[in-house]
């Protein structure tokens, strides 16, 4: 249900991934790796739609990047979860506010947003908090309310661009013990990660992006 | 539930950024009532202009020794001429009593007879007001029997004549400019708004909102500026204009409906900066 075919992107001109051919199947636990800059987030950007490939085809769901229409790329964007490293929550309202804003924007009714909201924050054990501004939570909570956003409107798939990037590494376990059972209830989860401990934790199909190429890879024991 | 959600959201974009708001607010409410200020002043200015120049008067002093009879001969001979739409005859009496209306003296009392000759109020139809066709118009009223003297503000109606062009040019460069600046300033400060939320519309283009959906927000709060911003103009505009009628200008009008332009002024600018700055954003 996520395809590449034939994939090259230029960034300024700068060849940053260069004929890469992937699919992701329904339901998979995936990991990108790869040195600073090789195109983890790159790749990101083209599943959902924030950039298109120079040459070659990106199919997600039933859409494809080649004939995709602008107005259609919100509709993907509400099949696709994004969560960030920064966590990107708007600091200036509640987390249940946070996770209910991308439902409110999208137009769907109140009594929904107010079940689904509830019961993704359950879901990522953040309920008790749901009243908290976002600064009053820790980096682990901030990004589960982050994770919640993402899931509250039901996506297949789930993209983390290193979600674990700023916590400990008791907390980055927990985060990865979650998008587990997130991945167990059937959401696909794509996670870029500089971390191979978690990797040789929560072993899963890895895919190692270098000098513009996709191979399936596997966590070094070099690195922590 | 949608508007509801858009009209929330674009008053609580005004709760969250009380101080950015009220700055915001200040500008596009100074902007406006600065072109607004301008506009009236050129109204007010180009009234009393076109008072003295478009619709031409001349005094016509005559004899006082003529008859009743002459005095009607004289108006029919004066109102013949065909740049003169009409020729009010004033008596002593009544040229005495607007004398001391306007200058609230007793004439009569110092001098014990009334000095003032009798005389013809004589109008010009609009379009006669260069000063070669008033000096021909003139000189046929002077070469009449019994007309003493015409007078009339010959040199200051030369100096509009030779300025008003340049007057206009001026006054048009002006408003150009200043309506150029207050736009820019209540883009500029619309703008701002918008970038300083621009991590809003960051997720909300993550989680699939419509590009509608995101700019509606922006917009109601740019209108909602803008009227608010236009308002409070137009509220500074009525009382500077009580003020300066109470201190210098009494004839100085500040017309309803002109004030309510300068609203519809703001609400426009509001829609159109926020409709262009938000776009920016969803280009990005
Ligand atoms: N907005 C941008 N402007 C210029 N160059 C960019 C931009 N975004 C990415 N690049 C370039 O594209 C290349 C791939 O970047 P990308 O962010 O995909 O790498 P990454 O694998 O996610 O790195 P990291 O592990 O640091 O997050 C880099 O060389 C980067 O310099
Ligand atoms: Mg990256």
């Amino acid at each position: 249900m996520i395809e590449l075919f034939n994939v090259s992107v230029k960034i300024d001109n700068r060849p940053v991934l260069n004929d890469i051919s992937l699919q992701i199947t329904k339901g998979e636990f995936v990991y990108l790796i790869g040195k600073t800059g090789a195109g983890k987030t790159t790749l990101m950007r083209l599943i959902y739609m924030d950039l298109f490939p120079g040459k070659g085809n990106v199919i997600v769901d039933r859409h494809s990047s080649s004939t995709i229409r602008r107005k259609e790329i919100p509709f993907l964007r509400r099949k696709v979860g994004v969560v960030f490293q920064d966590f990107k929550l708007l600091p200036d309202r509640t987390v249940f506010d946070n996770v209910a804003f991308a439902l409110q924007v999208i137009g769907s009714p109140k009594r929904t947003i107010r079940a689904r909201a509830l019961s993704v924050l359950t879901r990522v054990g953040l309920n008790h908090k749901r009243y908290q501004m976002p600064h009053h939570l820790s980096g682990g909570e901030q990004q589960r309310a982050a994770i919640a956003r993402a899931l509250v409107n039901e996506p297949f798939i789930l993209l983390a661009d290193e979600p674990t990037g700023n916590l400990d590494p008791q907390v980055s376990t927990e985060i990865l013990a979650l998008l587990e059972s997130i991945n167990r209830s059937g959401t696909a989860v794509l996670m870029a990660t500089h971390n191979y401990g978690l990797i040789r934790q929560f072993p899963h199909r890895t895919l190692l992006v270098e000098n513009g190429k996709i191979t399936a890879g596997e966590a070094p024991y070099s690195k922590t | 539930m949608k508007l509801l959600f858009l009209l929330k959201e674009g008053f609580a974009g005004f709760r969250r950024a009380r101080l950015a708001v009220t700055i915001a607010l200040a500008t596009i409410t100074l902007s406006l009532a600065l072109l607004g200020l301008f506009g009236l002043v050129a109204q007010n200015l180009s009234d009393s202009f076109q008072r003295v120049f478009y619709q031409i008067r001349l005094e016509v002093f005559v004899d006082p020794s003529l008859s009743e009879s002459d005095f009607q001969t004289l108006k029919s001979e004066i109102e013949r001429i065909e740049a003169v739409q009409s020729a009010e005859y004033i008596s002593p009496g009544a040229a005495l009593q607007e004398f001391e209306k306007d200058f609230g003296k007793d004439l009569v009392a110092v001098l014990e007879s009334n000095p003032l000759p009798p005389s013809f109020r004589v109008l010009l139809k609009t379009g006669h007001s260069r000063p070669e066709a008033i000096q021909a118009v003139v000189r046929r009223i002077e070469a009449l029997k019994a007309v003493d003297e015409v007078v009339y503000p010959e040199n200051l109606i030369r100096l509009l004549d030779k300025y008003f062009l340049l007057g206009i040019l001026i006054a048009v460069g002006l408003g150009t400019a200043i309506f150029a600046i207050s736009t820019l300033l209540i883009f500029n400060t619309i703008r701002l708004a918008i970038h300083s939320r621009q991590r809003v519309i960051e997720i909300m283009r993550l989680v699939g909102a419509t590009d509608a959906f995101i700019k509606a927000p922006f917009i109601f709060e740019g209108i909602l500026q803008g009227l608010i911003g236009g308002l409070l103009a137009a509220g500074l505009l009525w009382l500077a204009g009580d003020l300066v009628r109470y201190l210098f200008l009494p004839g100085l009008s500040v017309p309803w409906l002109y004030l309510a332009g300068l609203v519809a002024v703001g609400v426009l600018l509001g829609c159109i900066g926020s409709y262009l700055s938000v776009g920016k954003y969803l280009n990005a």
